[in-house]
């Protein structure tokens, strides 16, 4: 008897133990797991210290533009002879943190206005979800073409906050299906009749249920808010002042000509490669995500 | 003590631009449930069995009537006032399998409603762990090896004693068990039926059985109390035994004689009864509910509706016009 | 045309299904006879292979399962497990009618039950729809229904009773004289049940159909079934007569779980639950009698002798204990 007091009053280190044994099992179950973890683990690493390794300034060379791919240079280099990897990598910070922000505003604002939606019902109900369905009217990008005519978008922040604001209708929505089919459950009925607090169902009842699904949706929407201010550097519609992958193609396609001559194609493939692995890496981990958070599959 | 009175609910569906269509669920409906004591609804799905389960519950609000909770009506309370009454009683659901949480472990679905109790009373940490392997041990599991389990290690019926013993946390005063042993294995019904009687016996709880299984209600207890509903109606009330060997409605009749008989064990009642099969789809809602599938109907039964009383004709309640005892249900070969 | 009910044998049947744990037996060599024209039913509780022991007879048992060994001869057919493509979809159908449960929504919801109906004719290439569409309308009307109205019908405009009525006359429309009924009346209300039953058991007589009824609910095959067979842990552990079955139950399996039916007379306590749970495809054990946990007969060699099923007269029962005591 008193073993078991013992045991189970250790239970939340046991548990979290437990549980990070799981995700290990899981991600050794499918090789292709583990290299998504590495390519994302790679990108964090890459966002974080990448920029340490180069000077604030790149090194020019004015008579080695749009070099070839070589030895020196991987991917050849800019219209103003500076190295395109340490271009993508000094890049990437910008990216990868606004990327960040906005699935975190997503995410965020998503699952919670979605959760309180489904749970609340009645009133809240039809106010938020108006609001979301007003919100999902609203077109993304003329928007942003016009919010960019005032704003800079200079910090990462700035830009994840608004494409995160401008995110979260999609999630919400789902969470709240999703919290009004749980909240039908046996267990969630149960907890109510023995008068469980509203923060408990909410917070270890419901969410925990969605959590594969809500760590889905953070990651798809990274590749999604990288796509979408990928896109508007490329554009043009954002000034130049950031380094950053989308304005690297810019500069590829428009001053380069890559569409057209082949000099300033590496110029072009190299931030569109990071994008691609970026998404693989996202799309290998994700397969992950169900077995990860569902205790009989990670068990099993 | 949980008694009802005049139980009314109305379902809204959603209709048309043009109006809505109202489904009566309950119609007044009376019932009394003493302390320790065991009682059945019995019935066909959409008699409002499970609905008036819920309502004692506490899941679901009534349009009419008063639920009075060992002397406290509640209607007058407000929601939050009325959460410690209803948390006396205590439902067990039909389907274990959605029952539980299935990222919690037994521990944690246990643990949540202790700590709030300790929290309230002021116990100490230790007295969680300590009822947490009291309840188990109550519902017939080993708390050694079921505390650390997740829901989908454990089977069918080890989950729905989960869920008894989860229920038993917070003291109920009543477990309302709906269904509760229709998707478990045969050879272990018996087994979750005998805990409800035990804890019965044992604690004082008294049950209340939502089945459409007369023969399982028996084994809550001897001395339970049969309820017989039909459209939202209480059409027959009596002791279990009583109804089950002598029912005067025809509608328990036609309930009674659908069980199968085991050839070869018993052999089938002299009397069965078969409804009519009605199919127009809006059934009248004049004069006796079962009148259009009655094959005993009478010339009142279209235009008035019985109510539920007693009649030289037998000693336990009933709501019919004409009630005649009829031998329905099998009996065992050696008795005969 | 006029057909015969057809006789089935199965023998030896040996159904695996590939888990991350290896190969596991789901039923292991299950000889069973449906005597033409008979209604047998079997019995089983959760993974006692009831289910996949059904699905063998028509050779649907789905990856990752496969029949392993044995064979299903049916009368004018032949041994179905060899069968496959084409000749194996027109046999189903044609010669085996299989009415699913009647808690699954076996229907498809977006079409009428009258346009699912000419979709089966079409894919079984009859040629007289029209026929069919009276012959479909014949049937409901047999089974109590307004066949006009059920065949304009969309599943969710059906009660329970009547899908399973609609799922009965999908199954004998197109002339088959083999039908496999699996759990026809659970989520079914008593009355319902009934009713079903009664039905189930006159169409039999009436078409000269050769019946096998798969359900967990004894009392559902003591209705309807001339011969009773108790699955347990994919084996095969008693057949015979059912009311030489129920009367006197041998093997302990079978006496255990009639004892746990809860009845309507009769003492309350002489009813009790079996000890332990039934075996799942990973629990059952891999030698010995799977029934051995659960056992009050169990003795020495029933822990690395599986019992084979020994015939006395019209019973088989599959157990140490029981056979011993009846050679002794």
């Amino acid at each position: 008897m008193s073993t078991v007091i013992l045991e189970s009053a250790g239970t939340a280190s046991t548990m979290r133990r437990n549980f990070w044994r799981g995700v290990w099992r899981v991600m050794l179950r499918k090789p292709s797991r583990l290299v998504g973890a590495v390519i994302v683990l790679g990108f964090a690493f890459m966002g974080v210290f990448g920029p340490m390794f180069y000077p604030d300034l790149l090194p020019h060379n004015a008579d080695n533009i749009y070099a070839p791919m070589s030895g020196e240079h991987w991917f050849g280099t800019d219209g103003q002879g500076r190295d395109v990897v340490a271009l993508v990598v000094t890049g990437s910070r910008y990216v990868l943190l606004s990327a960040l922000v906005t699935a975190i505003i997503t995410v965020v604002l998503g699952t919670s206005i979605g959760l309180f939606s489904g749970f609340k019902r009645g009133r809240w109900d039809t106010v938020l979800m108006r609001l979301t369905d007003m919100k999902l009217t609203i077109p993304g990008l003329p928007l942003l073409l016009v919010l960019s005519t005032v704003w800079k978008f200079g910090s990462a922040v700035e830009m994840g906050l608004l494409l995160g604001l401008l995110g979260w209708g999609g999630v919400a929505r789902a969470v709240r299906s999703q919290t009004l089919s749980l909240r039908e459950r046996g267990f969630i009925e149960a907890a109510r009749g023995l008068g469980l607090s509203t923060t408990h169902i909410v917070g270890k009842e419901l969410l925990p249920s969605m959590a594969p699904y809500i760590a889905m949706n953070m990651l798809i929407a990274v590749t999604g808010a990288v796509y979408a201010q990928v896109g508007l550097f490329f554009l043009g519609v954002l000034p130049y002042e950031a380094n950053n992958w989308g304005v690297m193609l810019n500069l590829a396609v428009f001053g380069g000509g890559a569409m057209t001559t082949t000099a300033a194609l590496p110029y072009m493939l190299a931030p569109l490669l990071a994008i691609l692995l970026l998404t693989l890496g996202i799309v290998l981990v994700v397969d992950a995500m169900d077995e990860i958070f569902n205790p009989r599959l990670r068990e099993e | 003590m949980i008694t009802g009175t005049g139980i009314t609910k109305t379902f809204r569906q959603r209709g048309n631009v043009l109006g809505k269509r109202e489904v009566p669920a309950l119609r007044g409906v009376d019932f009394a449930i003493g302390k320790g004591g065991a009682a059945s609804f019995i019935g066909e799905s959409g008699c409002g069995k499970t609905t008036l389960g819920r309502i004692i519950a506490g899941l679901e609000s009534y349009d009419e009537g008063e639920i009075a909770i060992d002397g406290t009506p509640m209607t007058p309370l407000k929601p939050k006032q009325r959460q410690p009454h209803f948390r006396k009683i205590q439902m067990i659901h039909q389907d274990p399998y959605s029952a539980l949480n299935p990222t919690r472990t037994i521990y944690q679905t246990l643990q949540a409603p202790l700590a709030l109790r300790a929290g309230q009373t002021g116990r100490p940490k230790a007295w969680i762990d300590e009822r947490a392997t009291e309840v188990l041990s109550l519902v017939g599991l080993d708390p050694a090896t079921v505390l650390s389990r997740y829901p989908h290690q454990l089977s069918g019926g080890m989950r729905q004693r989960v869920v008894i013993a989860r229920a038993l946390t917070v003291d109920p005063e009543m477990l309302v068990a709906d269904e509760a042993v229709s998707m478990i294995d045969v050879s272990l019904r018996l087994g979750i039926l005998a805990l409800l009687k035990d804890l019965r016996d044992r604690l004082g709880v008294s049950v209340l059985f939502i089945t459409h299984d007369v023969a399982t209600a028996r084994y809550i207890g001897a001395d339970g109390e049969l309820y017989v509903i039909y459209r939202g109606q209480v059409v027959e009330r009596g002791p279990v035994d009583t109804i089950i060997a002598d029912p005067v409605h025809p509608y328990t009749q036609s309930l009674l004689s659908a069980i199968p008989v085991l050839h070869g064990l018993e052999r089938p009642g002299e009397e069965p009864v078969v409804p009519l099969e009605s199919l127009s789809a809006d059934q009248s809602d004049s004069g006796c509910l079962f009148e259009p599938r009655c094959p005993f109907r009478g010339d009142r039964c279209a235009t008035e509706r019985p109510l539920l009383q007693v009649t030289k004709e037998a000693p336990q309640e009933h709501a019919c016009f004409y009630p005649e005892r009829r031998q329905v249900i099998a009996r065992p070969m050696s008795e005969v | 045309m006029p057909q015969e009910a057809p006789g089935v044998r199965v023998d030896g049947l040996t159904v695996v299904y590939r888990t991350p744990a290896g190969e596991l037996p789901a039923v292991r060599d299950v000889s069973l006879t449906l005597e033409p024209g008979t209604i047998t039913g079997i019995v089983g509780e959760s993974g006692s292979g009831k289910s996949t022991m059904a699905l063998s007879l028509l050779n649907a048992v789905q990856p990752p399962g496969r029949i392993a060994a044995g064979s299903v001869e049916i009368d004018g057919l032949g041994d179905v497990v060899g069968f496959a493509g084409e000749r194996l979809r027109k046999a189903r159908g044609a010669h085996i009618g299989y009415v699913f449960q009647a808690a699954q929504n076996s229907m498809n919801p977006l079409k009428t039950v009258g346009k699912q109906l000419l979709d089966l004719g079409r894919s079984h290439g009859v040629a007289d729809l029209r026929g069919l569409v009276r012959e479909a309308k014949e049937l409901l009307a047999r089974m109590g229904l307004d066949g006009a109205r059920v065949l304009d019908s969309y599943q969710h405009e059906l009660s329970g009773g009547m899908r399973q009525r609609v799922g009965i006359m999908l199954a004998l429309v197109l002339n088959a004289h083999l039908v496999v009924l699996d759990e026809p009346t659970t989520a079914l209300d008593m009355i319902t049940q009934a009713n079903i039953l009664k039905i189930v058991r006159e169409v039999h007589a009436e078409r000269g159909l050769t019946t096998l009824v798969i359900t967990h609910d004894i009392g559902v095959v003591a209705e309807v079934a001339d011969r009773l067979a108790v699955m347990y842990g994919g084996r095969l552990v008693e057949q015979g007569p059912t009311r030489q079955v129920l009367g006197s139950p041998r093997h302990p399996y079978t006496r255990g779980l009639i004892t746990a039916i809860p009845r309507l007379t009769g003492d309350i306590d002489e009813a009790r639950a079996l000890p332990g749970r039934p075996p799942t495809l990973a629990t059952v054990p891999k030698e010995g009698c799977v029934f051995r946990e659960r056992c009050p007969l169990r003795m020495d060699v029933c822990d690395t002798v599986d019992p084979d099923a020994v015939a006395d007269g019209s019973r088989i029962v599959a157990c140490h204990a029981v056979n011993v005591r009846e050679h002794a």
